[in-house]
Formats: structure tokens, C-alpha cells, sequence
């Protein structure tokens, strides 16, 4: 069962600007990765059926280690639509297996990512990234748990 | 109820999935629980257990049938699990606006006529 996660954000920035956050390695840099840990490559090949390679690298206290995706750009409509695929990989850019990098077996593979921009007007940008990943079993009970907790309002099997 | 195991280790085990599946549906009294299964019904009376120390099965007695109930806000956990996710993007975009407040910041100093 997919599970999609989906955040967005306005920004007073236009929509060349925001676009560029995505394209341009030096911009990328500056964003990609948790809170603490820095993005030392984004080696960036921006169109359909070129691979982006990103890293990022924990902080001292998690060893410093480096984590790599691939994203691989399905298709681009410009300045309205990025899809891509994540994947984990090596140094190299070569598709890894969660499981190879010491990750549960059901952390997401292929991950389809959306990313669409829309002008909102007033110099605003719309921003939002849609996850589509499969948790496998996880995203499946996750929903039970909910139901259950809505169900404690009174329906009665 | 103390909960003595993790509600990830109770559902990793496919049995004890489908039998959240059954009770997802209606609660349902041992027998009637094993009588979907081809193993024994010590194995499913062990899977019932390990599914009550998770919190995920009460057990409510009816004259002399004891029910089997399902208690699914553990699960909730699970869900919490899959919302980390979330959090890595929520992350990211707050970074990407801070980004952008600096872009125009540099903009406006090399550009005061646009």
C-alpha cells in the first residue's frame, strides 16, 4: 500500500528562483539534507533520463558519514514539474539496496518524487514535494491504527 | 496494561498480521481465530499472547468464551514511524526558504535599478 507524503510551503520568491533551487548544484547544496548535516556533492544533470548524484554527510558526532541518492529525473515540465525517482546508492552513483547500507529492509526504494511550482500571485511561489513510497507493511497498519482510533467514536461492528 | 513488546516486532510476523486482519473485522473468540489457520492452536494461543503484550489484543470474557479484542492505537507508533519521512521534507523546504530570503538579500545589493 503506497504511502504519499506530501509537504508545501509558500515562498515570497518567484518561481525562476524557487525553480532554481532545485537546478543549480551550488543552490542544492545549500538545502539538501537533515538539520546538522552538510551536502559536500551535488553533481547535477538536469533533464529527463539524467541522473543526479547528492550526498550527505553526517556530523562529527554520527561519525561524519556520508550518504548518497540518485536522482534519477522522469520528467520536467519547466518552471511547473520535476518528477523523479530517489534511490540510495554508492560513491559512484550505482542504485543500492536499502539493505547493503545497513538500513531496515523496508526503508523506501524507488521513490517516486513530485515537485510542482505554482504562482500564486503577489510574488509568492507555491512549493510542494509528494513522496509516493512504498513502506511496505508499515504504511498499511500505520492506516489501521488511525482507523481504529476514529472508530472508538461510536461505530459498532 | 503494561506493554512488554514493540508493536513493530508484533507485526513483523505474517500470522499475527492476519490476525489483526480478522479482528479488524470483529472481535472473535480463540476457536474461531485458529479455525482460519493450518497451525496448531498452541502456535495461534503464542501469537495471541505476544499480540496482548503489545497492547494490541484485550482479552474481555463473555460467560465462558473469552473474546479477542482489537486495541489498535499502537499502531499508532507505526505511524509516527512512516511520518519521519515527513519530517526530512519539512526540514529541507524550511532550508530552502531561508535559502531564498539570502538569494534576494544578494540581489537587492548588487541591484537597485532591476
Amino acid at each position: 500500500m503506497e504511502k504519499v507524503v506530501q509537504v508545501t510551503r509558500v515562498y515570497p520568491a518567484t518561481i525562476a528562483q524557487v525553480w532554481a533551487t532545485w537546478t543549480e548544484p551550488e543552490l542544492i547544496k545549500r538545502w539538501w539534507g537533515p538539520a546538522l548535516f552538510t551536502c559536500p556533492q551535488a553533481r547535477i544533470d538536469f533533464r529527463e533520463g539524467g541522473v543526479s548524484l547528492v550526498a550527505m554527510q553526517a556530523p562529527e558526532q554520527m561519525g561524519n558519514v556520508v550518504f548518497y541518492s540518485i536522482w534519477e529525473y522522469k520528467k520536467i515540465i519547466p518552471q511547473q514539474r520535476i518528477e523523479l525517482i530517489q534511490n540510495l546508492a554508492d560513491s559512484a552513483g550505482n542504485k543500492m539496496k536499502p539493505v547493503q547500507l545497513n538500513m531496515p529492509a523496508d526503508f523506501p526504494e524507488d521513490v517516486l518524487t513530485v515537485i510542482t511550482f505554482k504562482d500564486l500571485g503577489n510574488g509568492k511561489t507555491e512549493l510542494t514535494v509528494t513522496e509516493h513510497a512504498d513502506f511496505g507493511q508499515m504504511s498499511h497498519f500505520a492506516q489501521l491504527g488511525l482507523e481504529q482510533s476514529l472508530d472508538k467514536m461510536g461505530s459498532i461492528w | 496494561m503494561e506493554i512488554r513488546r514493540d508493536v513493530f516486532q508484533a507485526i513483523a510476523d505474517p500470522t499475527r498480521r492476519e490476525i489483526i486482519h480478522l479482528l479488524s473485522r470483529q472481535s472473535l473468540n480463540l476457536n474461531a481465530i485458529a479455525d482460519n489457520f493450518q497451525v496448531s492452536r498452541q502456535a495461534i494461543s503464542l501469537h495471541i499472547k505476544i499480540l496482548v503484550e503489545c497492547g494490541l489484543i484485550v482479552i474481555r470474557k463473555q460467560g465462558r468464551e473469552r473474546y479477542c479484542e482489537p486495541h489498535f492505537e499502537p499502531l499508532n507508533q507505526v505511524a509516527d514511524w512512516v511520518d519521519q519521512y515527513k519530517n526530512f521534507w519539512e526540514g529541507r523546504l524550511d532550508k530552502i526558504g531561508l535559502l531564498l530570503q539570502e538569494m534576494q538579500k544578494k540581489g537587492q545589493k548588487g541591484n537597485k535599478d532591476n
